[in-house]
């Protein structure tokens, strides 16, 4: 019975992180969807995110004796409003001037750019991991516990991690499918020049695609932030690259895919270290993602490219 | 008009608040043991002011500045200036890297220690560059993961002197083919990806690679690495002070010169020369070649090569080997010259650094790599003093580069053969 | 900012000196390397603070044989291929002492060429055993070894009596090698050690490790690693409601640890070396730190003032600047510095250098227990 309650607890531990990838994971796919550039910069937009609500949280924590709820919220929203404002700023700076150039260029750029935002960070708020205050405690017990058997526990943290990444996975669905903007999001995804031709503003389009993506990575940051417990300049880009992953592995340029993508990392993640050695996490992750092209190269959902002469 | 570009430019200067106020003026520190809100200087402040200011103005007369900016453009010879003649430009190249490789030649003997250890390390830069330039820049693969290869030759250099006594010189050879056997391997079922998804499996495998090292302890001693691997000899003359493998004998000695511990240095400098030249030669050869062309023609379309009868993988992996060759080769001399290596050397910014060496320098350019390798080298250790903003401004720069040039230093043109318009239809047979 | 400003202004100054050093042929260089920037910058910051001050008042009182002592300063970002290029640039600057470097990972590349060019290095920080035992003249430290606090730890943990002892390392060189000291000192003491694993520094969620411990049931961790991931496995272990005692070694002991693991970090083990500020006979040092305004309480303050005072001690005693007269000064006498009485044995290493078990409390302070 115990054994079963603790792979009931990996589980949920594999879930937990998986959806925070799926988050990050949005902000990739969506871009690549759309201009094919790999945003190397958006790992740090989660960070900066994390770092943003943090200091919310811990200016609001010393000025008033605060609604937990109300500080959160508010602490997302500035999150969100930084963030995007940052995803913003970088497809203006570093993206935009770049894009039909050859496919490295705007990749370079990228790379310098995740650089620069990292270092940025470090130089600010300098390189020391910070605490994140725990504003979510307790949990329910799943079973198990009795006469030393292992409990497994599902932490209202964890709950709300899964609520809040439906809520959002939900809205960007029903944005996606309903809105005049999500229409043109898939037009422009489809065929930039010709969804140009029919009258969309494209630019705005990109612009659009980049907000949505800071947007929801700002939510995962201040979430894993929070469930994690530390913050540091350098944690966005180990993210990143984990939330890229996912996004290859579920099919790139497809939304579905990205969900479906971090939940599968997350949870052979959680696996590998539950059943085989912490140490071996990483390989299995970067092992299951070339094994899965390797016989589905365009990932789990992603849809077969023609090769058009 | 000028209405929506005064509100163009205060939403400008209003994200430009959002984006450095909270972050650069308001620091989070642990004070004690719980973390404190703490305003920042007032220079900071001031700072953010007039970020948004400029922000602003620059928006508010945008069209203004950008059309002055293109007169100024326009007075400047580089900009419309015709492209050389193909024969002299040619001849440019050719005379430059002759001038680049006789320069270096002297270099030891005109600089200090520290000079010539800095040129070493920008020679393995250089040939990384080179190598990974036949991947990304000639074949048009784009790897993330380059170091892998580059980790290889460095261990196994390492772990053949460990267990083995190998030398340098029997070591080089063997590092160089593992890696390539490395890349033939991976390249076999990765090169059938395209694109992007090339770049994330390379990446992947470039961090497996890593992770490996660290945790197979048994056998390459994992984060501890391996020490004690020894200098190159010149005929079985040893550099050091004492001599560390027996039957050795030291060049001090032999020359009956006092010891100089600069000799060293030199000599492995002098080694690094000759084996990237080598390594550019080779490669300038390779280009030349109907495999070269092959590289070039795979990178342009894909479709109209294989249609002409090329084969796809074998092309992709010969790029991939060779490419990994090098990276071998580059490794064994770093193994050499650091004495000591930790998978901690081989991690992705190290993949990035010289991925953007190819770009910065003009994809498939070799003159144009090795000036980025030298420039990219250098100047983080002429910024040592700030070494705060070294990394920011290395980022920033990389952004500004592709930005406003991106086909690189000096983008790489091919030798081709001009038709004669009188008598068109007749190939010139030069 | 305005540290990193004093930085750049050190920096400015310290070329500065450097250039002037150049017409000042009398001054001796003491090179002091380590990171000034990166991730470790905050180790790098106790290791100059300390140097400085030892340099400052010998020269206060009249510097070495009649002869000034001059800093030299370089950032080496604990990345082992830049520690190269900055033990390079010792040599080229003439300087034949250098206090140095930090990390392990760098002071070991850097020694091979300290040794083979003469200059005298002593690192009051690395604690790899490997540093030391290759036989190297000029190669010495003011700190002990992992090897020396492993066994500490292990025999207090064995004389808790715990039933079933995970040991947990970072799969860094200073981590796992305390980790595998702990480990095998564990296992001569007939305990029973259930789990031995690695985790990925830099990492941050440790939920599925911390469900393994508590499926194994373990009652006692052993952490080898740094601060910012024991403080995550502590406080993701006291969510996941896993009831064990927690141990680190001296990386783990600083208060940054309080700000990650809040309530969980009370009650913590931890080996420190003693707290040197806290000796009656060093309290005019510390006085003289706190009017810098600096902490002189972290590990690495004193025994980077102590590397210098020996530089200098030696000098005197061998009365002569070569490095290796020095060295073997060093190696015969007994000095006085601010760690207590030193000896060196003929590796290098201290003869002796004590680790105290600490119990750590969250208002980040500590209590010896032994």
């Amino acid at each position: 019975m115990h054994d079963v309650m603790y792979f009931l607890q990996q589980l949920i531990n594999g879930l937990t992180v998986g959806s925070a990838y799926a988050l990050i994971a949005i902000g990739y796919t969506m871009v690549y969807g759309i201009i094919g550039m790999i945003n190397f910069a958006h790992g740090e937009i989660y960070m900066i995110g994390a770092y943003v609500s943090l200091i919310v949280i811990t200016g609001l924590a010393v000025t008033s004796p605060a609604w937990i709820p109300l500080v959160l919220l508010v602490a997302l929203i500035c999150a969100i409003i930084v963030s995007s404002s940052m995803g913003w700023a970088v497809e203006r700076i570093a993206y935009r001037p770049v894009r039909g150039q050859h496919r490295l260029i705007p990749l370079i750029s990228a790379i310098g750019m995740s650089i620069f935002l990292q270092n940025y960070v470090h130089l600010a708020q300098g390189s020391r991991n910070i605490g994140f205050p725990l504003l979510i405690e307790g949990g329910i017990s799943l079973g198990g516990g009795e006469d030393g058997t292992f409990q497994a526990n599902l932490s209202y943290m964890q709950l709300t991690i899964f609520i809040v990444t439906l809520i959002c996975m939900t809205g960007l669905s029903l944005f996606i499918s309903r809105s005049k903007t999500g229409r043109a999001c898939r037009a422009v995804s489809q065929d930039l020049k010709m969804s140009s031709l029919l009258g969309i503003d494209t630019n705005r389009i990109i612009t659009a695609t980049f907000v949505i993506g800071a947007s929801l990575a700002a939510v995962a940051g201040l979430l894993l932030g929070m469930y994690y417990g530390s913050i540091d300049p350098l944690f966005g880009f180990i993210a990143g690259l984990k939330a890229f992953t996912a996004a290859v592995l579920g099919g790139i340029g497809s939304i579905p895919g990205a969900m479906l993508g971090g939940l599968v990392l997350g949870v052979a993640e959680s696996f590998t270290s539950g059943y085989l050695s912490s140490e071996y996490k990483d390989v299995v992750s970067f092992g299951l993602l070339i094994l899965i092209l390797l016989f589905r190269p365009t990932g789990l959902l992603g849809k077969p490219e023609v090769e058009k002469i | 008009m000028i209405a929506q570009n005064f509100r163009h430019a205060l939403f400008c200067a209003f994200i430009t608040l959002v984006i450095s106020y909270p972050i650069l003026g308001l620091n989070l520190e642990a004070q004690g043991i719980s973390i404190k809100l703490t305003g920042a200087e007032t220079q900071t402040y001031v700072g953010i002011a007039l970020a948004v200011l400029i922000v602003f103005l620059f928006q508010l007369f945008r069209p203004a500045i950008l059309g002055g900016l293109g007169r100024v453009k326009a007075l400047n010879p580089l900009v419309d200036r015709q492209p050389m003649p193909q024969e002299k430009r040619i001849r440019f190249e050719r005379v430059a890297l002759v001038l680049i490789v006789l320069g270096a030649m002297f270099w030891p003997f005109i600089a200090s220690r520290g000079a010539v250890d800095l040129a070493t390390l920008v020679l393995i830069y250089i040939i990384l560059g080179l190598g990974l330039n036949v991947v990304v820049g000639l074949a048009g693969l784009l790897d993330l993961g380059y170091v892998a290869f580059y980790a290889v030759g460095a261990y196994t250099f390492g772990l053949l002197s460990q267990y083995y006594g190998f030398s340098f010189w029997m070591s080089l050879p063997i590092g160089a083919v593992l890696a390539a056997a490395f890349g033939f391997v991976l390249g076999f079922p990765v090169l059938r990806l395209r694109g992007d998804y090339l770049a994330i499996v390379t990446l992947g495998f470039g961090e497996i690679i890593r992770i490996l090292l660290n945790n197979l302890t048994d056998l390459t001693n994992g984060p501890d690495g391996i020490g004690g691997i020894p200098d190159p000899t010149l005929f079985g003359m040893e550099f050091g002070r004492r001599v560390k493998v027996e039957g050795n004998t030291s060049f001090h000695e032999v020359f009956n010169i006092p010891y100089d511990s600069t000799h060293k240095v030199i000599f492995l400098y002098l080694i690094t020369l000759i084996l990237a030249v080598f390594t550019l030669f080779i490669i300038r050869r390779l280009i030349r070649m109907p495999v070269g062309r092959s590289w070039e023609a795979l990178r342009e379309d894909e479709i109209a090569a294989r249609s002409l009868g090329l084969s796809r993988t074998a092309v992709k992996l010969s790029a991939f080997t060779i490419g990994a060759f090098f990276a071998g080769f580059a490794g064994t001399i770093f193994a050499s010259k650091q004495g000591f290596i930790s998978p901690e050397s081989f991690v992705f910014l190290e993949s990035a650094i010289v991925l953007a060496i190819v770009v910065l320098g003009g994809m498939g350019s070799q003159l144009g790599v090795i000036l980025a390798a030298i420039a990219v080298t250098i100047l983080p250790e002429l910024a040592r003093e700030f070494s705060e903003y070294r990394m920011l401004v290395f980022g920033a720069a990389m952004v500004l580069m592709m930005v406003w040039r991106p086909q690189g230093l000096l983008p790489m043109t091919r030798v081709h053969i001009n038709l004669k318009k009188q008598e068109a239809g007749v190939t010139d047979h030069a | 900012m305005k540290t990193k400003l004093n930085k750049l202004v050190v920096g400015v100054g310290a070329s500065l000196a450097v250039m002037a050093a150049g017409t000042a042929n009398a001054d001796i260089k003491i090179g002091i390397a380590g990171p000034m920037t990166g991730p470790v910058a905050q180790y790098g910051d106790m290791q100059f603070s300390g140097a400085r001050m030892a340099i400052e008042q010998i020269n206060a009182n009249g510097g070495v044989m009649g002869e000034k002592l001059v800093a030299v300063e370089q950032d080496d970002v604990c990345d082992p291929k830049q520690a190269v290029t900055v033990a390079n640039n010792m040599v080229n600057d003439g300087v034949r002492f250098v206090v140095g470097h930090l990390c392990s990972s760098s002071t070991q590349p850097a020694s091979d060429i300290y040794e083979d060019e003469g200059v005298l290095m002593i690192t009051p920080a690395s604690t790899s055993p490997a540093i030391t035992d290759r036989g190297y003249e000029l190669v010495f430290r003011t700190i002990g070894l992992d090897s020396m606090q492993g066994p500490v730890a292990g025999n207090y943990i064995a004389s808790l009596k715990p039933q079933r002892v995970a040991v947990i390392h970072d799969k860094q060189q200073y981590g796992e090698g305390i980790a595998s000291a702990v480990k095998s000192t564990l296992e001569d003491d007939g305990i029973n050690v259930v789990m031995y694993e690695g985790i990925t520094a830099g990492q941050k969620d440790f939920s599925s490790l911390v469900t393994k411990l508590k499926q194994a049931n373990v009652d006692f961790v052993y952490y080898g690693g740094y601060h910012p991931e024991l403080g995550l496995i502590l406080r993701q272990a006291q969510q996941a409601g896993l009831d064990a005692q927690f141990m680190g070694p001296e990386g783990v002991g600083n208060k940054d640890i309080n700000t990650i693991a809040g309530d969980a970090a009370e009650g913590l083990l931890v080996t420190l070396p003693p707290s040197f500020d806290q000796k009656a006979e060093n309290q005019k040092l510390v006085k003289a730190f706190q009017d810098k305004g600096e902490d002189p309480s972290g590990p690495f303050v004193l025994t980077s003032y102590a590397a210098v005072q020996l530089i200098a001690d030696g000098i005197e005693k061998a009365d002569s600047k070569d490095p290796y007269e020095v060295a073997a000064a060093l190696r015969e006498g007994t000095f006085d510095t601010p760690i207590g009485e030193v000896q060196y044995d003929q590796s290098g290493d201290l003869k002796s250098f004590d680790f105290v078990v600490y119990k750590w409390h969250s208002d980040g302070s500590k209590t010896p227990v032994k």
